[in-house]
């Protein structure tokens, strides 16, 4: 049944749906690049954030079009999985940014009076910048 | 045929009087008393309707498929000794009525007295050897309960310790004869046994067959060396002495070799094993029985001594020595039974039972006095008594014995008499002479039918001693029929026989007994003497706790040497051994076949690698960077998931998913609790040759465990896939499940056996980790709250987890999660519902629930969620495994086997035809089962820390019990 309806798939229903599912590929490849190649933390975080909601987002809605349109009925099951989204991502990025402002502000801490590091749990480089993930 | 009500109703008669209230000391006498009035009146009733040498059987199919059944069967022995188990019974139960203290929990007494009864009759009248040792341990075990009915006297503890140690050791001696017996017959039934007499003697397994019986036998008659946990045993209430340790349970040993005296009996090996045991316990016993102090211990000894005769006339092996051996077994058991309650009498009077202070008695009881001096008088073998007829007969065939030329036979005989005339006398001294000391209670005649059984059963001893032909001979001679059978000798019971050898040994025992007690009470201060001359160095129970001793030091020798509560060794001995047995048993794998070509996706081998990636940083980073390895640990579970759902398997991707997030949460509440680094001192050195070494043969060892694995796995995947029924499930799922979604259908359903044997197993496991982790006390280095959440810097370290996720940082996500917590609830409503016919079903709903209680625990802590959400693991584990059990079980209801699904289709007024098979209820019940497990895990664990900020003395019980 499915083989069939694939293939009869009306233009006007694939169209939108070949086009948002390359633009959510894309966009969520944009986000791997930003993850990768930010130089800073606070950049960084942001990759993520746009894969998450854009990327997502447009995937999702392309699913909904061809599922309704496969199955000939209204077909809303993501926008559960939208909702889930949307209120996980950005509570995960702000947990991470908490503990990387916290890290921050140990090591700032730390620096001036201790010796040996007693706050030093993690194994801290000395630039901010990059590689302490 | 009831035959089996005989046995059932002392079982369920037990099971009644444990119910009955403490105080109902009446209530449970009458039970008591009737349950052994009815089975000795029907047992008469059965027998009479029989005709004579007629068998009664009654067979109950048990597991048919392996021919096993359970087997009873009514001969004249079985039925003489089930007169006698259910006859002394009714009388010790009318005696234990007074006996037994109101202040004592008598339902407990009564419910282990029938119980007893019960095993014991078992054991008499069972058809099947293997049958007979399940009552035969049966009855060990009520021993033991009953031995340490007070138990908080360490006494009664130790000689019940004592006596089953040596009474179950020898029913486990007992079991492996039985099982060489049936393998010899082929057959365990009892009449192919004793019918197969020419083919077992010359068996080779004969000899190792009698001896393990005979160590039964002779450690349940305590007989030597087993003797000695018989004097402990007296530790019991005196009811249980008359009733186990002189009358029935001791005799159990005699019945067996009685039973089985047909098939085993008459050969050299039988008599030197038999009766050279027997002869060493009959001297023995009753020689420490003269040296007694206590009246009870007095009459263990003599028991020892008169089972000891018995089985020296078993030994012997003459016809009429068995006669005699069945005769002697009845008149003691009437004489000692007897003996033991007017001792228990004395003893519930006066207070004590020190024959050093007891005298006089018969001033003050005449009637028990009267009573105890004519049991005696039949235990020293007195003519007119029973014991004088029985012991007559032995006289007459320790004759026999020897033939004309040997008399030790005969000697050892007239010493045995010498001694229990001794004995008799001692006994019997407590009643006269003038009291010297003050007794602990003045002693008085006991109520009227405390006396009663006592008079009825020297009653007995007089008429058997006076007119043995009518009284005994009938009863007798059904027994002694069903041992011998065609063999049964002509012998005539009469008190005279006219002058003879016997007669005369019989009379110089009385004379030299008298003599000889007057000589040791005058000359060696027989009175007052602490322990037996000679023998008290050769204690039994000493040699038994050395024994004891040394076993659970080997115990805990091996333990310390070869045990090891490291993880590390285990590990490293579990991966040898894996490595190495399989290579050892089936050698090398066979040349491994090349995979078929097969075109593989970019994408997916790209997946792998990602895959294999994060397994392999996991492993490297595990040593020092735990929270790092376990989120690529958690990668390459995803990876796993992806995999399922590539290869079409979203039931397993889902269930895969929904494990790896429960998995990781639950690894990371365990971190917490991880000791914390080590910090090297100061520079790397190069580690020492020895640690060098061991990790490099710990590299080897894992590369070699890594590799087998994988060459495991290869060697599987490349050989064809054999033909399996999978496709038979595909094709029934629909027509015969009802559900299109053959995985749940499979398992709910088709092998819905299997899956409610697998939430059992959850369940235990579940249980299992909540006991351990609710001892369970963190090290002492992970305690304290770790650095990283101690940090001033953060205010965050100043508040409560509550106040944290309701008003501090948390409040945001705090506010998201509670929202999403319907949501999470509808998506676990959905995925159940769907789960007959779309991936989905209990299983992974039960997961997806957990997920969404623990993120509200892992967000605002335990303690506040669990002031707002009381959730209950247990019940819903408990629940779970009801639902599944009763769906089960409802199809008994309509006649079908245990778990038959059937689909029934409902009219509901808004929702229009609901299609509801029965696997549904069995699915909820595998989701609440799912639900509860993964709680009880998750929230054990997360108490922990509710714990480790508690200091010791501010432990709440109220949250431990939780």
């Amino acid at each position: 049944m499915h083989e069939q309806a694939w293939e009869q798939l009306p233009l006007w229903i694939s169209l939108p749906v070949s086009l948002l599912l390359v633009l959510g590929g894309c966009i969520a490849l944009i986000g791997c690049l930003g993850l990768l190649r930010l130089p800073h933390f606070y950049q960084r975080i942001h990759g993520p954030a746009i894969t998450i909601t854009l990327g997502a987002g447009c995937i999702l809605i392309a699913s909904m079009l061809l599922f309704s349109a496969l199955e000939t009925r209204p077909v809303v099951h993501e926008l559960l999985i939208t909702l889930f989204v949307l209120l996980t991502a950005p509570m995960v990025s702000m947990l991470v940014m908490r503990a990387a402002v916290y890290r921050d502000l140990r090591k700032r801490r730390a620096r001036p009076g201790t010796k040996d590091g007693e706050d030093e749990v993690y194994p801290v480089t000395q630039t901010q910048s990059r590689g302490d993930r | 045929m009831t035959l089996s009500a005989l046995i059932i109703a002392p079982f369920i008669g037990s099971l009644v009087a444990a119910c009955l209230p403490a105080n109902a000391r009446n209530r449970e006498a009458w039970l008591a008393g009737a349950i052994a009035l009815a089975g000795l009146l029907f047992t008469g009733w059965l027998f009479m309707q029989a005709d004579p040498g007629e068998v009664l059987y009654e067979r109950i199919a048990w597991v048919p498929a392996l021919g096993l059944e359970f087997v009873l069967r009514l001969d004249g022995l079985a039925w003489v000794f089930a007169m006698l188990v259910q006859g002394i019974g009714l009388l010790v139960v009318l005696y234990a009525r007074y006996y037994m203290s109101p202040a004592d929990p008598v339902p407990r007494f009564f419910s282990f007295l029938l119980a007893f009864m019960g095993s014991m009759l078992g054991v008499v009248l069972s058809g099947n050897l293997v049958q007979l040792v399940v009552f035969w341990e049966l009855t060990s075990l009520t021993s033991f309960l009953l031995i340490g009915y007070w138990h908080h006297r360490a006494d009664a503890r130790r000689g019940a310790r004592m006596a089953f140690t040596v009474t179950a050791t020898g029913g486990l001696c007992l079991l492996a004869g039985v099982l060489l017996l049936g393998h010899m017959v082929g057959s365990y039934d009892l009449d192919a046994v004793l019918a197969a007499r020419e083919l077992i003697i010359t068996h080779e397994l004969y000899l190792p067959a009698l001896i393990l019986i005979a160590l039964g036998a002779l450690t349940k008659s305590a007989q030597f060396p087993f003797h000695f946990w018989l004097p402990h045993a007296m530790a019991a209430p005196t009811p249980v002495s008359s009733y186990l340790h002189s009358a029935t349970m001791v005799k159990a040993g005699v019945f067996l070799l009685m039973r089985l005296w047909p098939a085993l009996a008459g050969t050299e090996a039988w008599t030197w094993i038999i009766a050279g045991a027997g002869t060493c316990t009959l001297l023995l016993g009753a020689f420490a029985a003269i040296f007694q102090r206590d009246m009870k211990g007095l009459l263990a000894y003599s028991t020892i001594s008169h089972l000891g005769l018995i089985t020296t006339l078993l030994g012997i092996g003459t016809p009429l020595a068995v006669v005699a051996a069945l005769f002697h077994t009845l008149n003691h058991a009437t004489f000692k039974a007897s003996l033991f309650m007017a001792v228990g009498i004395i003893d519930h009077e006066t207070g004590t039972r020190d024959m050093r202070i007891l005298r006089g008695l018969y001033r003050q009881m005449p009637y028990t006095a009267t009573l105890a001096i004519v049991a005696s008088g039949a235990m020293a073998g007195v003519p007119l008594l029973n014991g004088f007829l029985s012991k007559e007969m032995f006289f007459a065939e320790t004759l026999l014995v020897g033939g004309d030329s040997n008399w030790w036979m005969s000697y050892a005989a007239l010493a045995v008499g010498v001694f229990g005339v001794i004995y008799s006398l001692r006994f019997i001294a407590v009643f006269f002479g003038k009291p010297d000391q003050p007794l602990p209670r003045e002693p008085h005649e006991p109520p009227r039918w405390m006396r009663f059984p006592v008079e009825l059963l020297v009653l007995t001893c007089l008429v058997v001693g006076v007119v043995p032909a009518i009284s005994i001979e009938p009863i007798l001679h059904q027994g002694v029929v069903a041992i011998l059978g065609e063999a049964t000798p002509q012998y005539d019971l009469a008190v005279w026989h006219g002058f003879n050898l016997p007669l005369l040994m019989s009379f110089l025992a009385l004379v030299l007994g008298a003599w000889s007690y007057q000589l040791l009470r005058r000359r060696f201060n027989l009175r007052q003497r602490e322990q037996a001359p000679l023998i008290h160095r050769f204690s039994g129970a000493q040699a038994y706790e050395n024994t004891m001793l040394a076993i659970s030091r080997a115990a805990d020798f091996m333990l310390r040497h070869l045990g090891t509560r490291r993880l590390q060794p285990q590990l490293l001995a579990m991966t040898l051994a894996l490595l190495l047995v399989p290579a050892l048993l089936v050698g090398m794998l066979p040349g491994l076949l090349a995979p078929a070509p097969h075109p593989a996706d970019a994408f997916f081998v790209m997946l792998w690698v990602a895959g294999g990636a994060c397994a392999l940083a996991a492993a490297w980073q595990a040593k020092y960077q735990r929270l790092a390895a376990l989120a690529l640990a958690g990668g390459t579970g995803i990876v796993t998931c992806i995999t399922f759902l590539w290869l079409s398997a979203p039931d397993l991707a889902l269930t895969q998913l929904m494990v790896e997030t429960v998995t990781t949460i639950l690894i990371l509440l365990g971190l917490r609790w991880l000791p914390p680094r080590l910090r090297d001192a100061g520079p790397a050195a190069a580690p020492p040759w020895p640690v060098r070494l061991r990790r490099s043969r710990d590299m080897l060892l894992a590369l070699g465990g890594g590799l087998g694995l994988a060459l495991l796995s290869y060697a599987v995947m490349v050989r064809p896939m054999p033909d399996s029924i999978a496709s038979f499930f595909l094709e029934k799922a629909r027509s015969e499940g009802g559900g299109s979604n053959a995985v749940n259908v499979l398992l709910v359903d088709f092998r819905g056996f299997d899956t409610m044997g697998e939430i059992t197993v959850l369940a235990i496991v579940a249980l299992t980790v909540y006991a351990l982790l609710r001892r369970f006390r963190p090290a002492a280095e992970s305690i304290a709250i770790p650095a990283q959440q101690a940090n001033p810097v953060d205010a965050a370290t100043r508040q409560p987890p509550a106040e944290q996720a309701n008003s501090g940082y948390l409040q945001v996500a705090g506010i998201y999660m509670r929202l999403l917590l319907p949501f999470m609830g509808i998506t676990a409503a959905y995925f159940f519902l769907r789960g007959h016919n779309l991936p989905g079903g209990g299983f992974v709903a039960g997961l997806i629930f957990s997920v969404a209680i623990i993120v509200q625990y892992m967000l605002a802590g335990a303690t506040w969620v669990e002031d707002r959400l009381h959730l209950r693991p247990h019940r819903w584990l408990g629940y779970g495994l009801c639902i599944a059990c009763a769906t089960g079980l409802g199809a008994w209801a309509f006649g079908y086997p245990f778990l038959t699904s059937h689909t029934a289709h409902v009219e509901l007024p808004l929702l229009g035809e609901l299609h509801l098979p029965s696997a549904f209820f069995f699915d909820l019940g595998v989701f609440a089962t799912v639900v509860g497990c993964t709680m009880l895990i998750l929230v054990a664990l997360a108490h922990q820390s509710t714990r480790s900020h508690r200091l010791p003395e501010k432990a709440d019980p109220a949250r431990e019990a939780r």
